[in-house]
């Protein structure tokens, strides 16, 4: 196993580098779009004194490069420096927007998970009848579908004019539904307060259906025709025919054999578009007034807001370097000879 | 300047594709209802978007308040308003109703300032195919060259070129493309529309009489509103698809013994390059320009609903202005989204076509906002 723990070392160290590189792409976008940071800072009627006392204290006037690496340094240890707008420290700002984003991403990926997989087994296994024309349709539509016009229609259809769903904000997020099982000391206390907690709980529920199934959507598509398609290939193989030569119930050919050899090709693809569910999860968010990263991100570039664009900005790409790791090294453990 | 004849560039494009290949199409196409379908979606939307002020029933950009937020056909309502009046002096509730008719003048309704969604429906295909094709060219021409160095020569610049690919994978395409928009701003170049201003579409709309008496309204807008940043963004933006795609076949081409013979012959790298591994790898790289076509509009779409495209005659844009809406008027809304997912299965579906007759071993990778 020294091989994929040199393998995991080697993908670490990438991901560093691609960080940095993230880092590097940011600062210079910096300085190169229009419009100097003090005009942001300062308010308008500032005299030059102000100005240059607000371009020192920030260290804009020091050489570009030890800007530069000043700004490295601080990102690294985790300081991620104060918004021009507001004057508020920007690591705080990010992280409270994180579990509106994660729990919106994590709820999409459950809904395309569980509905994708069976779909596009059935589909395979199906070929040519009903079931399989309904899946290659439904993944057709959900592939072409834009997430935002859904998330609206959704909103029209099942918040507007049926009233099954609400149609915006989020009023609890997970944590706090959860915070009803721990008493105020931290730990758990007894009674549990179980009703407290299943009723924030149906609220949040609610609250997410929508949002989770408008970024849901293209996922489920996605995947559900990779399966489709990963599953005829494998089918075909001639393993899958010893196996049944075997006596194997086809059962256990189809899920055992068939569908793990498929996963492996559906999880590299799933990993390089965690990037489109990011870029998905911004613009559901817009749609139905999510207080998630996505709001913050926007607000920030339209504020010009330097600190707050890269703040988040460094996350998201952090995120996604790191869970790309994680793909390719479960992906070395399903298949040992991309350690190469 | 020669006089423009189809029939030479259709025979200039089909001198470049094999017979085998070209057979190939044809059976798939004759073979395949879905394939079919595509081309047909996409002729229709091509159409629309060239000829939209000779098919455009009215100019989209035309607001006529009196008829606003009318509903499209088959959708006639009524709406009852309770009010209370004076009458006599004494308080009175009045019961008022009000029928808004659907009609044949806006077969999709009107939107909130009384504009034909059906002509702008029609005009919004310009700016998303427009968008669509530049942009995936725009990101070929930058990613095409790099995957086919970066695979050809592998070594110490691949592993250079790959680590700028990750970086630039690390981004949200969707992310990015509003940073970019958001920070260097939305210039639009105002394209003149040569069937307006040479009076092409005057003429022509004058020549029909609509049933019923009804006239063809004139008067077009004569300049069109190309989202110039939004087009270098998705095109910088997507170039890295590309890049994997062209640097997979180039490191399986480069393998081959013809590349090796030419080497040996004294080709140098890039003649190499250009006479062997770019055309062995043409198909694939095509195949993902049509998935690309399709996740580019879908991310102007994206752009134009978040309201950083500058263009208004666009179906992202609609769909935002036909939020505000939404319990009134669901059709602002509706309209365009078909229009997008109709356009998008038009261009997966002969996405689909091209890969299955051209080389079923590929499949789909990129893609999506």
């Amino acid at each position: 196993m020294a091989s994929f723990g040199r393998f995991l070392l080697r993908r670490t160290l990438q991901g560093a580098l691609v960080v940095l590189g993230v880092i590097t792409v940011l600062f210079v976008l910096r300085h190169v779009t229009p419009g100097s940071p003090v005009d942001f800072i300062a308010p308008l009627d500032a005299n030059q004194e102000t100005r240059r006392a607000i371009a020192e204290a920030r260290g804009l006037n020091e050489p570009i490069y030890v800007q530069y690496v000043d700004y490295v340094l601080s990102l690294v240890q985790g300081e991620f420096g104060f918004a021009y707008r507001s004057s508020t420290a920007v690591r705080p700002r990010v992280f409270s927007k994180l579990p509106a984003t994660l729990e919106l991403a994590g709820a999409a990926t459950i809904v395309a998970v569980v509905l994708s997989i069976p779909l596009g087994v059935l589909s395979a296994t199906r070929r040519h009848e009903g079931p399989d024309y309904a899946a290659t349709l439904f993944s057709l539509l959900g592939i072409s579908t834009p997430n935002f016009w859904l998330g609206v229609m959704l909103v029209i259809l099942f918040g507007v004019q049926f009233r099954i769903f609400p149609t915006s904000a989020r009023p609890v997020g997970l944590i706090d539904a959860a915070g009803h099982l721990v008493t105020v000391s931290g730990g758990v206390g007894f009674p549990l307060d179980v009703a407290g907690f299943s009723d924030a709980f149906a609220t949040w529920l609610r609250y997410i259906t929508l949002p989770a199934l408008t970024l849901g959507t293209y996922f489920t598509a996605l995947i559900t025709r990779l399966t489709r398609s990963g599953m005829l290939d494998q089918l075909g193989r001639s393993y899958v025919q010893a196996a049944r030569a075997k006596g194997l119930p086809e059962t256990r050919v189809r899920y055992h054999h068939v569908l793990r050899n498929t996963l492996i090709p559906i999880i590299t693809v799933v990993g390089l578009q965690l990037g489109t569910l990011v870029g998905g999860a911004v613009i559901t968010e817009q749609v139905f007034n999510w207080p998630g990263l996505g709001s913050l991100i926007i607000d920030a570039i339209n504020a010009r807001d330097w600190p707050l664009i890269q703040g988040s900005l460094v996350v998201v790409a952090t995120g996604f370097v790191v869970v790309n790791i994680v793909v390719d090294a479960l992906y070395a453990r399903l298949n040992p000879q991309v350690m190469d | 300047m020669a006089p423009f004849d189809p029939r030479s560039l259709y025979e200039w494009l089909t001198d470049r594709v094999s017979p085998r290949t070209r057979r190939n199409l044809r059976s798939e196409l004759d073979s395949s209802l879905l394939a079919k379908l595509g081309v047909g979606i996409l002729i229709v939307v091509l159409v629309s978007a060239v000829f939209a002020p000779l098919i455009a029933p009215w100019n989209p950009t035309a607001q006529t308040l009196d008829d606003k937020q009318q509903p499209p056909l088959g959708f006639s309502r009524a709406e009852t308003q309770v009010s209370q009046e004076m009458v006599d002096g004494e308080v009175q509730i009045v019961e008022e109703t009000e029928y808004i008719d659907a009609t044949v003048a806006h077969p999709l309704g009107t939107d909130a300032l009384g504009q034909d969604m059906l002509s702008r429906v029609i005009y919004g295909a310009r700016t998303s195919l427009l968008v669509g094709v530049l942009g995936t060219v725009l990101a070929m021409a930058i990613g095409v060259p790099i995957g086919l160095i970066s695979g050809y020569y592998k070594g110490r610049v691949d592993d250079a070129l790959m680590r700028i690919a990750d970086v630039s994978l690390a981004f949200p395409s969707l992310v990015l493309a509003i940073a970019l928009v958001g920070l260097f701003g939305q210039a639009t170049v105002n394209v003149p529309d040569p069937f307006v201003t040479s009076g092409l579409s005057e003429f022509l709309r004058g020549l029909v009489s609509l049933p019923g008496g009804l006239s063809y309204p004139p008067g077009m807008p004569e300049t069109f509103a190309l989202p110039g940043t939004v087009i270098l963004v998705v095109g910088i933006v997507n170039w890295v698809w590309f890049a994997r795609v062209a640097r997979g076949e180039a490191l399986g081409v480069s393998e081959e013994e013809y590349v090796t013979a030419s080497k040996a012959l004294g080709g140098s790298n890039r003649y190499v390059i250009r006479r062997h591994i770019l055309p062995n790898s043409v198909t694939p790289i095509l195949v993902l320009a049509t998935i690309q076509i399709a996740a580019i509009i879908l991310l102007e779409s994206s752009l134009s609903f978040l309201g950083f495209s500058g263009a208004n005659l666009s179906w992202g844009f609609d769909i935002a202005a036909g939020r505000e809406y939404q319990t009134t008027a669901w059709w602002i809304a509706a309209m365009p989204g078909l229009a997008i997912v109709i356009t998008v299965i038009g261009v997966n579906l002969v996405g689909d076509w091209l890969r299955d007759a051209l080389d079923p071993s590929i499949e789909g990778e990129g893609g999506g906002v």
